[in-house]
């Protein structure tokens, strides 16, 4: 993946025209771009360490006149911001632990194994991934009242890795299968059983895609919304999304304290996606993306 | 994406010959062992999706409403009021507006952002890090800060509208028509275009450098060699992104939902939102089923389509 600079861009090209963009312009095309990508995580910074007063005035000011971390107490004194960032800790922890696990066996029994009605698992984990949730809501709603599981984050832990594990399996299936084939069915002769080889040889050499998937699953299950706001009515049992969105374009939280639990909301997945980054991007294209 | 068996495994299979009685018990084993584990998966996503979709469909062909507890079969009824929608149909354009915007702009946006880090240069691994983060941020995080800089008083953004003279926008970032549906696909591509950057990303390093270095010595320029060079190698990534960037932002619901609510009027209201709609605000629950069977159609038509066209243009490689 790392590829030598020597090898790619010619810093001194002879040939000016045909040389691609000099570093000059494409540092500043890359700053122009960044700025544009970072702004609203900034200006989400930027709004909550500023008292309210000033983010009330137009035009409004690029950088904060005034810091003022009072956001951040109010929102834990006016606001059960703390119970429900724990609501959604417990939520996305418990459907990234089922997706993963389900995941990894489904990957390794769509690839390893021959078994009739293989080709029909794949297409039906295919089709799942296309299915707008807002299709199955009601029908969902009504079953969850029916047996009494509205309200219950564990129940929607359980729907939200139904919803991502397909793609958590179509992420392990092409890292699965960039492993050579050779080496799984040589521990196969030698004896060991399918979930020793699982455990032992595939495991360790899938872990990038391993961690990409639990991320994926943990983002998709800190971020959902439209499945929590139905099937969870109580203010106790929120996660932070719906908790935040109920305060969204309402006028009686100070915007200070608004923005400091966005910010709290926002930071758990961005830290996370940031130190394992390099895992991330080498997991999600493990094997795959080649056909 | 193919999900069926790769050809190539069978090539593994032992010679028939060796099929002697261990051999066929351990086949046999395999086979076990593969139902015991896909098993629970199947009933996993029986339960959680397949069956409130047979019930949603179910559903469509009933009088189920807040009203009306006891569901009346009434057939096709609700179709044939759908049919003859006109909101349905606006619900349509408008689902297929902001996909094909957001298919365009997110996977147009990742592929610049990923040829920008493609090439080494110092400070590559922070820039390609802070490019993605809007993947990592939540999409009600987004939603917040959006709301606040389109605020129609106090928001960031009017200042660049006040840079354009002549624009009498009154802040109506979310409230005024076409604007609504602009800043929805904006802030759509803004959330999702990382995801395809990386992507992206992947496939470019796989092109062979060796292919551009030829081109450059023939002379051809920087666009002519992505044009022909590039852009081919990593076309079959570029078509299965754009289907699953439609399939994405076809469902799409709460970028939208929380900013226009589908509104002005009905001017965002995406098939999503029109299903959540006549639920939730008109709890109308047999007829938002009868949109959710049509979503269905559409969402398989156009993924059906672009399949055909993946086969046509997207020369295996």
């Amino acid at each position: 993946m790392a590829r030598r600079p020597s090898a790619t861009a010619p810093p001194r090209s002879p040939r000016r025209s045909g040389a691609s963009l000099g570093p000059l312009s494409r540092y500043g095309v890359v700053g122009v771009v960044c700025l544009v990508v970072l702004f609203p995580v900034y200006w989400m910074v930027a709004t909550a360490v500023q008292p309210t007063a000033d983010s009330l005035v137009y035009p409004p000011s690029l950088v904060p006149r005034s810091f003022d971390l009072s956001g951040f107490r109010t929102v834990f004194s006016e606001l059960p911001i703390a119970r429900w960032l724990g609501n959604s800790t417990v939520l996305a922890l418990t459907a990234t632990a089922i997706t993963t696990s389900l995941a990894v066996l489904g990957a390794y029994v769509l690839v390893a194994l021959r078994w009739r009605g293989r080709a029909l698992f794949g297409l039906l984990l295919l089709v799942t991934q296309m299915m707008p949730e807002a299709i199955v809501v009601v029908p969902l709603y009504q079953l969850y009242s029916h047996v009494g599981m509205t309200d219950s984050l564990l129940a929607l832990a359980m729907l939200h890795a139904a919803f991502v594990m397909p793609i958590g399996v179509w992420i392990l299936r092409n890292a699965i299968a960039g492993i050579p084939r050779e080496i799984s069915e040589a521990a196969l002769i030698d004896g060991c059983g399918h979930l020793t080889v699982l455990r032992r040889i595939v495991l360790p050499l899938v872990s990038p895609a391993v961690v990409a998937v639990a991320v994926v699953a943990f983002f998709a299950s800190w971020g959902e919304y439209l499945f929590a706001t139905t099937l969870i009515t109580t203010s106790d049992r929120y996660p932070a999304s719906v908790g935040l969105a109920t305060l969204i374009g309402q006028l009686d939280t100070p915007v200070d304290a608004l923005f400091s639990g966005g910010l709290l909301y926002a930071l758990p997945p961005v830290v996370l996606y940031i130190m394992i980054q390099r895992y991330m991007v080498s997991g999600l294209t493990a094997g795959g993306v080649k056909g | 994406m193919s999900v069926g068996a790769p050809p190539v495994e069978d090539v593994h299979r032992p010679p028939r010959r060796r099929r002697t009685r261990p051999r066929r018990s351990a086949v046999a084993q395999e086979r076990l062992l593969a139902y015991v584990l896909a098993g629970p998966i199947l009933v996993y996503e029986l339960v959680f999706v397949f069956y409130p979709i047979l019930q949603g469909v179910w559903m469509s062909t009933t009088d189920q409403s807040l009203g009306a507890t006891e569901a009346r079969f009434i057939g096709l009824e609700n179709y044939d009021r759908l049919f003859h929608d006109p909101s349905f149909y606006a619900s349509v354009r408008h689902t297929l507006v902001y996909a094909a915007a957001v298919v365009v702009l997110a996977v147009g946006f990742g592929l610049l952002t990923a040829v920008l880090v493609n090439r080494a240069f110092r400070g590559r691994g922070a820039v390609r890090g802070i490019m993605t983060v809007p993947w990592a941020f939540p999409e009600i995080a987004t939603v917040l800060v959006f709301v606040w800089i389109a605020n129609p008083t106090f928001g960031v953004v009017n200042l660049l509208a006040d840079l354009v003279p002549g624009t009498a926008l009154d802040g109506g970032w979310f409230t005024s028509s076409p604007l609504a549906m602009v800043s929805i696909v904006l802030i759509s591509t803004w959330k999702t275009f990382p995801f395809y950057s990386i992507v992206v990303l992947a496939s470019l390093q796989t092109v062979p450098v060796t292919l551009e270095e030829a081109a450059r010595v023939d002379g051809a320029n920087m666009l002519q060699r992505f044009w022909h060079v590039t852009l081919p190698a990593i076309r079959p990534t570029l078509l299965l992104l754009s289907l699953l960037a439609f399939i994405f932002a076809f469902r799409q619901f709460t970028l939208i939902w929380l900013t226009t609510g589908g509104g002005p009027g009905a001017d965002t209201e995406t098939m999503v939102v029109a299903i959540y709609n006549s639920a939730f605000r008109f709890y109308d629950y047999s007829y938002g089923a009868a949109i959710g069977v049509a979503s269905l159609v559409v969402v398989f038509a156009v993924t059906i389509g672009m399949l055909l066209l993946q086969r046509r243009f997207g020369d295996e490689s």
